[in-house]
């Protein structure tokens, strides 16, 4: 679908929403009901809302452990994943999948997280062929970060894509930082982007803090795929705002390169757009955004009435 | 009605039936489409179904196996090939936390119904690297069945089962048992998986073994009744689900039990059936149990040194004697 102004407003809105519903989950942090645990993804919504917009319902989705606004932006109740978060058998995976990091929705092709980074680049591939062997015009789209690029299953899962065309869109959210270690010291090069040409498929950078610029980027590459015509790389370059995880002081970044990201704050930049382009108003926005921190607040009370698993439990779906 | 077939026959009769009965089933690998598969279990195969169905891949053991786990959730069931049993530490991560745990992981949400089938087991100078029998690697990842067929029989029966079964099936086929020929009855029969089968009655002792070994321990049997001394032979054909009643009914009857398998002793699987014989039926033994297993040592590179780091029937013998003697 082409960037057209109803478009950007979903995506406005959806961002906020993913935005507004990590606040929510920070503050249960705060009073102590859910584990401090936790991988912001505050700063990734421009990147991950419109690039999973491009998707259909039956589109597949593999993702790591930032943030959950791509979940959020596929779909996915907002109730199942506090539920998840509290562990509670209102969640996704009711009750028996944490929080960080194997949500999952089969009826939306949320397909979970290899908690071990990486993991995804061949799964993803597997998905794909799975899809050409079926014979259908789903897409597989893979989320992980400039870290998990240098997996040795990166390179496998790359090269039988590129050479089997298979329908695969890999966006790598390049943030500078795998927790402490810089790109620039982790990866020979430090392009993600420039390694697309070695496995036969295009490698597009884009800015990640521009969610209309990620939403064009993504479109093309899930049409790409769609037709049959191979799997795609994309470099969101992006910053992220918090820590690695919560209570990271990230002291091994410059205070410069966090407040020029922050300045960049992808949902404060579609929102001016919006208003600056007359699709909206202050006030307009304003009543929206009331009316999903309402949402927010009522999915988080529904979210506390579930029950945590009991020991009987334990061994329940190790095996079929 | 019964045919005599190879086991590699067998197997690849499995496959083809499997893949007939549900087009869902697929097969991926190195070298197994129009090569035939390297010891040529899918022989005809990929001229029968095709390139949708017989699948070669790069050498990329973490795709074989990571991407037959994306299939497999997904909607597909595949039968995902390693060359060699040895090369599941290449893939790891892929076979014991993603194959393994993708389901409890994400809360029962997903099945993985997937079978690796890996080629495992000394030869004669296929050297370290292309000799192991890494079972008891697998016992620690729970979610993962682990099927080891000993005959052509067995070998169908349970690949058609493995192929059938929801969960994930890692499935050892020793490369000497191959060329072996035995019975397979006609027609769809399936073994369940986890269900042992006791390959030879005897009342005095109680020999279990699995994969080539029993071939061994059978040997070992016939040399062991020479001496007037009955030996049972008890195949567990898996470690995951285990056969525990079948084992156990068995030592009780004996009193007398030894354990074998071809990888080496310290850390082998052998270790967990003893405890399990210890924590049971400790009153039930009239001897302690006794492990006769594969050397600690790496398959030596050597072909000359090769024979000496598994058991034979020799040795298996002296220790039914020493056994009996206690």
């Amino acid at each position: 679908m082409s960037l057209n102004n109803e478009l950007k407003m979903e995506i406005y809105h959806t961002m906020y929403r993913a935005q507004q519903w990590e606040a929510g989950l920070m503050r249960m942090m705060d009073e102590g009901l859910v584990s401090g645990f936790f991988h912001s993804g505050r700063g990734q919504e421009g990147t991950e809302v419109p690039a999973v917009l491009t998707l259909h319902r039956d589109d597949y989705l593999l993702y790591d452990h930032r943030g959950c606004a791509h979940m959020i932006a596929k779909g996915m109740d907002l109730v199942s994943l506090y539920g998840d978060f509290l562990g509670n058998n209102l969640g996704s995976t009711r009750g028996l999948g944490a929080g960080i990091v194997h949500i999952a929705d089969p009826e939306r092709g949320v397909l979970g997280q290899s908690g071990t980074l990486g993991g995804g680049h061949v799964m993803a591939a597997g998905v794909g062929l799975s899809i050409k062997l079926r014979e259908t015009e789903q897409v597989v789209m893979n989320f992980f970060g400039d870290g998990a690029s240098n997996r040795g299953t990166f390179h496998e899962g790359l090269n039988v894509a590129g050479a089997w065309k298979l329908p695969v869109v890999y966006i790598v959210q390049n943030n500078g930082w795998a927790i402490s270690t810089p790109v620039s010291y982790a990866t020979a090069g430090g392009s993600f982007a420039q390694r697309g040409a070695a496995y036969d498929m295009p490698g597009i950078t884009v800015d990640g803090m521009d969610p209309f610029a990620v939403y064009e980027a993504v479109q093309t590459a899930v049409d790409r795929a769609r037709a049959g015509e191979g799997p795609s790389l994309i470099e969101a370059k992006l910053v992220r705002f918090r820590g690695h995880f919560e209570g990271d002081p990230g002291k091994y970044r410059g205070e410069t390169e966090l407040a020029a990201g922050v300045k960049r704050d992808p949902i404060l930049f579609a929102r001016a757009h919006l208003i600056e382009t007359g699709l909206q108003t202050d006030e307009s926005l304003q009543i929206l955004e009331a009316a999903i921190n309402d949402e927010i607040t009522q999915a988080r009370d529904k979210a506390m009435t579930g029950e945590v698993p009991g020991r009987e439990r334990l061994a329940e779906f190790l095996y079929a | 009605m019964t045919r005599t077939i190879t086991y590699a026959q067998a197997l690849n009769e499995a496959i083809a039936e499997e893949m007939e009965r549900d087009e869902r089933v697929f097969l991926m690998g190195e070298d197994v489409g129009a090569f035939g598969g390297i010891f040529g279990v899918s022989t005809g195969l990929f001229d029968r179904f095709g390139p949708k169905r017989v699948i070669d891949t790069p050498i990329s053991e973490t795709f074989i196996v990571g991407g037959g786990v994306g299939a497999a959730i997904t909607g597909m069931r595949p039968i995902v090939e390693l060359q060699f049993a040895d090369f599941l530490y290449n893939a790891a991560d892929e076979i014991i936390s993603k194959m393994g745990k993708w389901r409890y992981m994400h809360g029962g949400l997903f099945t993985v119904p997937m079978v690796l089938r890996m080629p495992e087991g000394a030869i004669g100078g296929a050297g370290p690297e292309h000799s192991q029998c890494p079972e008891a690697m697998l016992l620690a990842a729970s979610g993962l069945y682990i099927a080891i067929p000993s005959t052509p029989a067995d070998a169908k029966g349970m690949l058609k089962s493995a192929i059938r079964n929801d969960n994930p099936v890692c499935f050892f086929e020793h490369k000497a048992l191959y060329s072996m020929k035995g019975e397979v009855p006609d027609g769809d029969v399936t073994i369940p998986l986890g269900q042992a089968d006791v390959k030879r009655s005897g009342n005095d002792v109680t020999v279990i073994a699995w994969g080539r070994m029993v071939h061994v321990a059978l040997e070992a049997a016939t040399l062991a009744e020479v001496d007037g001394i009955s030996v049972e032979v008890v195949d567990p054909r898996g470690l995951r689900p285990l056969d525990t009643e079948t084992i156990l009914g068995s030592v009780r009857k004996t009193g007398r039990v030894l354990i074998t398998h071809e990888a080496g002793k310290t850390g082998g699987a052998s270790a967990e059936v003893a405890a399990i014989i210890a924590e049971e039926a400790l009153a039930d033994l009239e001897a302690p149990i006794r492990r006769v297993c594969g050397i600690d040592t790496p398959v030596p590179q050597s072909s000359h040194l090769e024979p000496f780091v598994t058991p034979t029937p020799a040795e298996l013998h002296i220790a039914i004697k020493e056994l009996v003697a206690m």
